[in-house]
């Protein structure tokens, strides 16, 4: 789960303008793609002039931590820029007039040019221009300071007050660039924030007293959101300079993006009223969501990353304790889980009415979101999971819309990402291939009877989500089946071994009832079960339980699935939505329904709450040897290293968001294990024991 | 008691009388040495228990008896600090003799005038931290045990670190019996516990920060500190 900075199409979401995408640019050594910015109608800096191609791309943060970061390279500072790193000025001798302020900023120099050095002039082949050779600190005009600030903060209200500002993007790039250059970030950086904090604060404590209903209330928030992410960015651009230089070189400063995230989370949480309605509104539209009620899921997902953000603060805040648990783990893996559950509905068959262009476009989109996730590893297991599903069971609704999904998520993550799903597709067209040859095969020609169709999906561990081991009693002539197929395989490819994963296999069945015949889609675990029912009458869930040997838990959601739902195939004694230890089942005589063929097994596309929770622990167990793994390796190099140098290496090497606190819990249980000790003349230094 | 009853005092019966053939070749001093070794061993046998040869809790006890200090007190801690005692309940021959002769002490009465001496020996800083580290390990009593249960810790801590750190024990002490976090302590948390002592601000906690390396155990203890104070 490597983040590459690699060039890749992004579009931009939510308010202000959907971009649309253009040509990869690379600028500057870092690599970035490009996406037009179309102007916010809203903000006047855009309407003043119209913006150059601005390159996006995801980095790192200093500390590694995963965050939304653009950075906005300007196509007229590209095709300026001298092609060497020197500090060198292109002035026209036109300016050269006694008394002229020089400007101090490099005209169309891109920000990581190193200021620093000075090099000799250049013999210029241009009769018109000179090249001046900077000597020393150029001095600046006594208000200089508070002239450019002045600048700045029109155009920062103007921004977040979505009014026009007399100035263009240009002139406030060089402002800052300007300050910079003389050492002023510091005080910009103050400044900046303190406007920031300013308007934040306003947009939210406007939100006070504002519609009581939940879903209006949620939907004002979202608009704050993304009204204040379009803002922040906005900033981000025009003051690139800062977060390139002040913020990289100071210890401790967050960079413009995080610090306004930081402003928003504070202040969300500031008025107990919006934190307490937003937590309820949020809550309950995932409680409804959970309960089989349809809601706006695309709202949900956009909402999704302000979840991440004010929950945490907002729980902490409120500090609900027996459910404590339930929600932090909401708020760690929501968002992530969220999206994968999205995309899982788009791609699955049945979407009637999305165009090819529209399902495309919905998945760029998603994307977008996707860079927000903390916890990639968390959308990987649900989208593995998620996706395996959809293969076996036949629920894609395009190939090709899966496949460009891995595409896209293979530009953004990098390959290591994708490589498990590529995997899953390799084995399914195998899986194709193999049972064509099954077909043919002498063991199916001779052994399998003939009306029987099967077919095997052969999976790689490794490359398909780990199930639980699910035992069960098949009927004679299925293990029969499955003892043919095996033979088959197993004398083609050798040194194999084959475990039958019976919680994925389904089945057609054809049954006769006295109303009519019909053909059944079920699981196996389904078929299983009614396939008792060819030899008794009826059977008690002790009988059932005792000839399928089929786990208690899964035994109960099968029976409740084929007696309790929409279909009935069997009917319960006594009835009821619930099973119940004292239940008898009998075949349903009077079953009736339109269709010819009816699917039973939606219960397999169905997940449980505990297989979700399970998806997350499992994720926070990996991540959990990753860092003791990381702490490890990282004590083995340097044998003996800080407390504070080890968190800012660990933050450096691990790619899922995790806290210093957890860092230190992995860091005592290693102690614990005498993987390491803590140094007897200085506490804060670690040894690594061999 | 039936130990008292062979109580010894002052002069103490010839051990070795066999050893008596060498007399004129031991200077004074040695002879003197020697005495002292007989009667230190002697005072081991008047408690030990015979068929094991060790002295046992059982003998301990009436050792405390005898010293006229309770055997939970503080000082016997620091006398088996003084022997290196292992285990916990239980003195061996060397390490009575390593303790007695350590403090010069070979009668009931003499070891008894020694413990106010021992106190100032073990209240030195760099024997403090040793004693202070060796008295989690003699709570060890189990093979290849590596922790102590919350309230055997908070004994101990009020036991060692009480007299000179009574706020800070009082509060650790409350705390660590209120959170849910941990149900045993370790070597690691308990070593921090005494630098928390010697290097924290009580009660402001204004120099304690939480993002060096003090152990979480100790930045939830600060954190919950901090709460109730707010």
């Amino acid at each position: 789960m490597s983040q590459h900075k690699r060039p890749f199409s992004c579009s931009r979401s939510g308010g202000g303008g959907g971009g649309t995408t253009t040509t990869n640019s690379n600028s500057s050594g870092a690599s970035g793609g490009s996406a037009l910015l179309s102007p916010d109608s809203s903000s006047s800096m855009k309407k003043a002039k119209p913006l150059p191609a601005a390159t996006c791309s995801l980095e790192k943060e200093k500390n590694g931590l995963h965050h939304h970061s653009h950075h906005f390279d300007t196509a007229a500072v590209a095709a300026a820029r001298p092609g060497k790193e020197e500090d060198v000025m292109l002035v026209d001798q036109e300016e050269l007039k006694p008394g002229a302020s020089v400007p101090v900023a490099m005209t169309g120099v891109a920000a990581n040019l190193s200021r620093k050095k000075a090099t000799p002039p250049q013999p210029s082949a241009k009769k018109q221009l000179v090249i001046k050779f900077v000597k020393g600190k150029p001095s600046v005009p006594a208000n200089f300071e508070e002239d450019t600030w002045a600048t700045l903060k029109s155009a920062i209200n103007a921004i977040f007050l979505k009014r026009r500002d007399p100035c263009d993007s240009e002139k406030l790039y060089q402002a800052v660039d300007d300050l910079c250059l003389h050492k002023m970030g510091g005080n910009l950086y103050q400044r900046v924030q303190r406007e920031c904090e300013i308007h934040i604060s306003r947009a939210l404590s406007s939100l006070v007293g504002q519609s009581p209903d939940l879903v209006v209330f949620l939907s004002l928030v979202e608009k704050c959101w993304q009204d204040f992410c379009d803002q922040m960015l906005t900033i981000r651009g025009i003051a690139l300079v800062l977060d390139r230089t002040y913020v990289k070189q100071t210890p401790n400063v967050r960079s413009l993006w995080d610090m306004g995230l930081q402003l928003f989370r504070k202040h969300l949480a500031l008025s107990s009223e919006v934190e307490h309605k937003v937590v309820t509104g949020l809550l309950r539209l995932i409680e409804k969501e959970r309960q089989g009620e349809a809601i706006d899921r695309t709202y949900l997902v956009y909402c999704s990353d302000l979840i991440d953000q004010g929950f945490t603060m907002l729980m902490e805040a409120n500090r609900v304790d027996d459910l404590q648990r339930m929600y932090t783990l909401f708020q760690r893996n929501r968002p992530a889980e969220l999206i994968a559950k999205f995309v899982d509905e788009k791609l699955r068959a049945g979407n009637k009415g999305t165009s090819e262009e529209e399902l495309e476009s919905m998945l760029d989109k998603v994307l977008v979101l996707f860079r927000f996730i903390q916890g990639k590893d968390v959308f990987e297991a649900f989208y593995k999971k998620d996706l395996a599903k959809r293969l076996l069971l036949g629920k894609s609704a395009s190939i090709d819309a899966e496949k460009s999904m891995i595409t896209k998520l293979k530009t953004e993550c990098g390959s290591q990402f994708t490589n498990k799903l590529e995997g899953m597709f390799k084995d399914i067209e195998l899986s194709k291939e193999i049972n064509d040859s099954f077909k043919q095969s002498s063991q199916a020609r001779t052994k399998l009877p003939t009306g029987i169709e099967m077919s095997v999906h052969v999976l790689t561990t490794g490359y398909w989500p780990t199930y639980p081991p699910m035992d069960v009693r098949l009927p004679h002539e299925l293990n029969v089946y499955q003892d043919i197929f095996k033979e088959f395989y197993l004398s083609k490819y050798h040194g194999r071994r084959l475990m039958w994963q019976n919680s994925l296999g389904h089945c057609v069945l054809k049954a006769e009832f006295p109303r009519g015949k019909k053909e059944l889609s079920v699981s196996l675990f389904q078929a299983v079960v009614l396939m008792l029912f060819n030899d008794t009458q009826r059977l008690s869930l002790q009988d059932i339980k005792d000839s399928t040997g089929i786990d208690d838990r899964e035994l109960r959601r099968t029976l409740q699935s084929l007696a309790c739902g929409k279909v009935r195939v069997l009917q319960k004694i006594p009835k009821g939505r619930e099973i119940e230890d004292e239940d008898s089942f009998v075949f349903n005589e009077e079953f009736t329904a339109p269709l010819y063929r009816i699917k039973v097994n939606a219960i397999q596309m169905k997940e449980t709450v505990e297989e979700n929770t399970s998806t997350t622990e499992r994720v926070f167990q990996d991540r959990q040897y990753q860092v003791d793994a990381a702490i490890v390796r990282i004590m083995k190099t340097r044998k003996v290293l800080s407390h504070t140098l080890l968190i800012t290496e660990l933050f450096q090497q691990l790619k899922f968001p995790i806290k210093p606190v957890d860092l230190k819990k992995r860091i005592e249980s290693l102690i614990d294990r005498e993987y390491l000790d803590r140094d007897k003349n200085n506490p804060q230094i670690y040894n690594y024991l061999a | 008691m039936r130990r008292s009853s062979t109580r010894k005092t002052g002069s103490a019966l010839p051990v070795n009388p066999s050893s008596g053939s060498s007399d004129t070749y031991r200077s004074a001093s040695s002879k003197a040495v020697s005495k002292e070794v007989e009667r230190i061993d002697n005072l081991f046998y008047a408690y030990a228990d015979a068929s094991s040869g060790l002295i046992d809790p059982e003998g301990i006890e009436s050792f405390c008896s005898d010293l006229e200090v309770d055997y939970t007190d503080v000082r016997i801690l620091m006398l088996a600090w003084k022997m290196k005692a292992e285990k916990q309940g239980y003195f061996t021959l060397e390490e009575w003799r390593r303790g007695l002769k350590a403090l010069h002490a070979d009668t009931i009465s003499k070891l008894k005038k020694s413990l106010s001496e021992l106190e100032k020996e073990v209240a030195r800083p760099t024997n403090f931290s040793d004693f202070y580290s060796y008295s989690f390990r003699y709570c060890l009593t189990e093979d290849k045990q590596k922790c102590i249960d919350i309230e055997s810790a908070c004994e101990l801590l009020d036991l060692v670190l009480g007299f000179q750190f009574r706020p800070q024990v009082d509060k650790l002490v409350e705390y660590l019996k209120h959170q849910r976090d941990y149900k045993v302590i370790n070597m690691d948390q308990w070593t921090s516990f005494l630098r928390f002592c010697n290097e924290i601000n009580f009660p402001s906690l204004d120099n304690y920060d939480a993002e060096l390396a003090w152990p979480l155990i100790l930045d939830n203890f600060v954190e919950w500190i901090r709460e109730k104070q707010s």
